[in-house]
């Protein structure tokens, strides 16, 4: 899995607002979401349209798909707080290891569940494509109110990390450390006595690589918007925002910000 | 589909029925559990326009598992009707059941909100079609 073996991570509590985005189809993720408080709407796209598929309240699962689909698969729905929720976040790794354990024909029964579920949800996408047509003539637009993007979190950390800037010679090597990271941007800080004799300046490209796991490797392209100098000494924090992702990178950062 | 191994180890009997013949009536009580050993077997919904084809199952698949995993209450949620003559292995519910209610409570919640999801999504689809009617 995309944590490191033998720790599981805590059940962690989320607020989310009206409207917001918990889970986005075709994004991955490995999240399994309890409903505490509030009512989750699921969501499939079809074509420009967003069709509601199920309603769910307190007490029930969002998100167990893609855990039974052994997360390799991107997610196959969205889901939306119509109203303010509270959700428990689980971590696949709490469940995995009963769940290798599980006699097989529970497993085939479960499987065969996820299958008819994806299959009967299909249907009723194409099903209330037929009744929107019958109705008006014309599909319904995606409802504008709502936030096509994924409300993400911001994840502390102190991840080792080396840098150089874009145009610079392809052995130089600096290093930092990041401190908090998000899909849009991170930061990082830096001892400037490190640097030899180059400077940072906002709106610098760079280059740097880290590792979200001991064996994966990730590398980002991101731009300096903030530069701002820390107390203790030489050291200074960097402001960034990505320019390039690779898709592999992209979605190995997605599975690493999952609360 | 061929028949998983490790599920004929739980067929403890066979039955055979004949084109259209009913092997799950929804809305009555019941917790066999039946695995398809030859044959297809349609999942119809009641609605006030008749009994309304949703989904066919063949070779391997299972039938009358929502009942027994859903944890609510082990009332059908749909027909199951021969579609062709077919041969069902029955499966043996205590062991499925006592394997069933000893794993822990994250795991029945999980696969049994996912029944619940399909029972929902069956549901939803069948009042559609009804309602296209």
């Amino acid at each position: 899995m995309t944590k490191a073996k033998g720790k599981i991570p805590p059940v962690v509590t989320l607020n989310y607002s009206k409207g917001d985005l918990i889970i986005k189809e075709g994004d991955y993720g490995i999240s399994i979401y309890e409903i505490i408080s509030g009512k989750v709407g699921i969501f499939v796209k079809s074509g420009g349209t967003e069709t509601s598929v199920a309603v769910l309240g307190p007490g029930m699962i969002v998100g167990e798909m893609a855990f039974i689909a052994g997360n390799t698969r991107p997610r196959s729905a969205s889901a939306r707080a119509l109203e303010n929720c509270c959700l428990a976040v689980w971590h696949p790794a709490m469940l995995l290891d009963d769940y290798k354990k599980m006699p097989d024909i529970l497993r085939l029964i479960t499987g065969q569940a996820l299958k008819l579920i994806v299959r009967m949800n299909k249907r009723v996408v194409e099903l209330s494509l037929k009744q929107e047509l019958s109705k008006d003539g014309q599909t319904r637009e995606l409802s504008d109110q709502w936030t096509e993007e994924r409300k993400f979190f911001r994840k502390m950390v102190r991840l080792e990390c080396v840098f150089r800037p874009v145009n610079s010679p392809k052995n130089l090597k600096f290093l930092a450390q990041i401190r908090d990271i998000s899909k849009g941007g991170l930061q990082m800080t830096v001892k400037t006595s490190g640097l030899l004799n180059y400077t940072l300046d906002s709106g610098d490209e760079l280059f740097i690589s880290t590792y979200f796991t001991s064996d994966q490797k990730v590398n980002m392209t991101a731009k300096i918007v903030r530069i701002q100098k820390e107390k203790t000494g030489d050291t200074i924090s960097l402001g960034m925002v990505f320019t390039h992702l690779d898709p592999d990178d992209r979605r190995r950062l997605g599975f690493f910000l999952m609360p | 589909m061929t028949v998983n191994s490790q599920v004929l180890g739980y067929v403890v009997s066979e039955e055979s029925y004949s084109d259209k013949a009913v092997i799950v009536k929804e809305g009555s009580v019941g917790d066999w559990v039946y695995v398809i050993l030859k044959g297809r077997v349609k999942i119809k919904k009641q609605t006030s326009g008749g009994l309304l084809t949703i989904d066919t199952l063949s070779e391997g698949n299972f039938v009358g598992e929502m009942a027994m995993l859903k944890q609510s209450n082990s009332t059908r949620t749909a027909w199951a009707v021969a579609d062709g003559p077919v041969v069902l292995g029955v499966l043996d519910s205590v062991r499925l059941l006592q394997e069933w209610e000893s794993q822990p409570a994250r795991i029945k919640k999980l696969i049994s909100n996912l029944i619940q999801n399909l029972e929902r999504s069956t549901q939803k689809a069948a009042d559609m079609i009804e309602a296209l009617r």
